[in-house]
């Protein structure tokens, strides 16, 4: 028999958590969670929302953008103009998915869902994770790594952290339709260039490339010291194929993937270096 | 049984039900008031055919829990005529043969309606990224497009 818990503050909820915190499954906007549950894969039994939390705040500084776990991503894609975040949240499933669908709850989402990871990979993104008694907040790269062995179970994820983006950036997600899919592969690209237009930073970050989202370091790297030219963009494009381990499923082989992460890059720097 | 009431505005009349803690808005619609113009299509959030308003924005009746909507507007399709006249949405559907098998069309009209709430002359493309999450797999889009088209129309010179 499932029960539900509706907290009205982030007190409340982390209070509730602590109490049932291994047998409880933390509901946000819905969109992954009930389609479990319609297909019958999923049967939880206690079951806390956080649809009432007052995890939807947006607070913007000088120094930064916070957003609570909670906003949507329609509220990201239409009313907020975060470069690579708002782009990565548009592009998510349909229109009336993305009234309910959250940012919080995308970071959860299983592969081949959940591209706000990849844009938050080339923002620099921290987050704000509250348990009972403590809050702590971890880099998006050092979520990542603890989601993928299993997150500890008893905490909520309230903020995210978005830095105010420096430099150009430049986002692709390549699916099999328009719209409305999960994608192939998406990249998102962050360059700071000098006044002399050489690459003094970058941010190269994929998604669906490998079982967890991840920034291709080595091409990041290789673009250091250059102009982004022509060449420059042909060895990061293959300095990150080189790092892909990309899966295979019902929307491309591992062998196309690894093909297009080339492609893709290659694309997106060039989009990113015409677009001054 | 455990249950939750929820109250709720349902086309424009309040409501409460009581039911399960994860039954969707969909099923309380189907199988609890018995107003199925809301259709049950993939359970997934791929296919929009359950697509409702809330609070005047498309969303997906199959992943709403009803604990999500306390205090919210619901709009289905049957909230869209008033008093046995069709709205012009339903009309320039209906003209521009924009429904076959009409599995489709409840979300298709309710996502259009959210578009043009709030985008009252839409171009083509917008009217096409509006509809993007709805599948039809019987008329290849362009009836349902043009419909969109004529309804934005009918309704300006109104």
């Amino acid at each position: 028999m499932t029960t539900i818990s509706l907290p009205h503050n982030i007190d409340e909820a982390v209070n509730l958590l602590a109490d049932h915190a291994e047998d409880t499954t933390i509901l946000a906007g819905g969109t992954i969670l009930m389609g479990q549950i319609n297909e019958g894969h999923l049967f939880p039994n206690r079951v806390l929302s956080l649809a009432y939390a007052g995890l939807d705040q947006v607070t913007v500084t000088p120094d930064a953008t916070v957003l609570g776990a909670g906003v949507t991503l329609a509220r990201l894609a239409r009313e907020l103009d975060l470069p690579l975040l708002s782009e990565a949240a548009a592009r998510a499933g349909g229109p009336a998915l993305r009234t309910a669908a959250t940012i919080g709850g995308n970071l959860f989402a299983y592969p081949p869902y959940g591209d706000l990871a990849v844009a938050l990979l080339a923002l620099d993104a921290k987050l704000e994770l509250a348990a009972a008694r403590s809050r702590r907040d971890l880099s998006i790269e050092a979520f990542l790594a603890e989601r993928a062995t299993g997150a500890p179970a008893g905490e909520i994820l309230t903020e995210i952290y978005v830095p105010r983006p420096v430099g150009r950036t430049a986002y692709t997600k390549m699916m099999r339709r328009a719209a409305n899919s999960p994608a192939v592969v998406s990249v998102a690209v962050r360059l700071v260039l000098d006044a002399k237009g050489v690459c003094t930073a970058a941010r190269i970050a994929l998604g669906n490339a490998a079982p967890q989202p991840f920034r291709a370091t080595a091409a990041e790297a290789s673009l250091i010291s250059t102009t982004v030219d022509a060449k420059a963009i042909a060895g990061a494009g293959d300095a990150a194929m080189a790092a892909s381990d990309p899966p295979t499923d019902a929307l491309a082989t591992a062998w196309y993937r690894r093909k297009m992460v080339g492609v893709q890059v290659r694309r997106t720097l060039a989009r990113v270096m015409q677009e001054v | 049984m455990d249950t939750i009431t929820i109250t709720f505005t349902l086309n424009g009349r309040p409501t409460a039900l009581a039911v399960t803690p994860l039954t969707s808005l969909r099923t309380a619609l189907r199988e609890h008031l018995h107003l199925h113009a809301t259709k049950a299509g993939c359970g997934q959030g791929g296919c929009g055919s359950c697509t409702v308003l809330l609070n005047g924005e498309p969303a997906l009746s199959c992943l709403l829990p009803l604990a999500h909507i306390e205090g919210q507007q619901i709009t289905t399709l049957e909230g869209l005529d008033g008093a046995g006249t069709l709205h012009p949405l339903q009309e320039a559907f209906h003209t521009h043969f924009a429904a076959q098998c009409g599995y489709c069309t409840p979300g298709m009209i309710l996502a259009a309606k959210a578009l043009l709430d709030r985008n009252p002359r839409p171009s083509r493309g917008e009217i096409a990224h509006a509809l993007s999450g709805n599948l039809c797999r019987c008329t290849g889009y362009e009836p349902i497009i043009g419909a969109v088209w004529e309804a934005a129309e009918r309704m300006a010179q109104r």
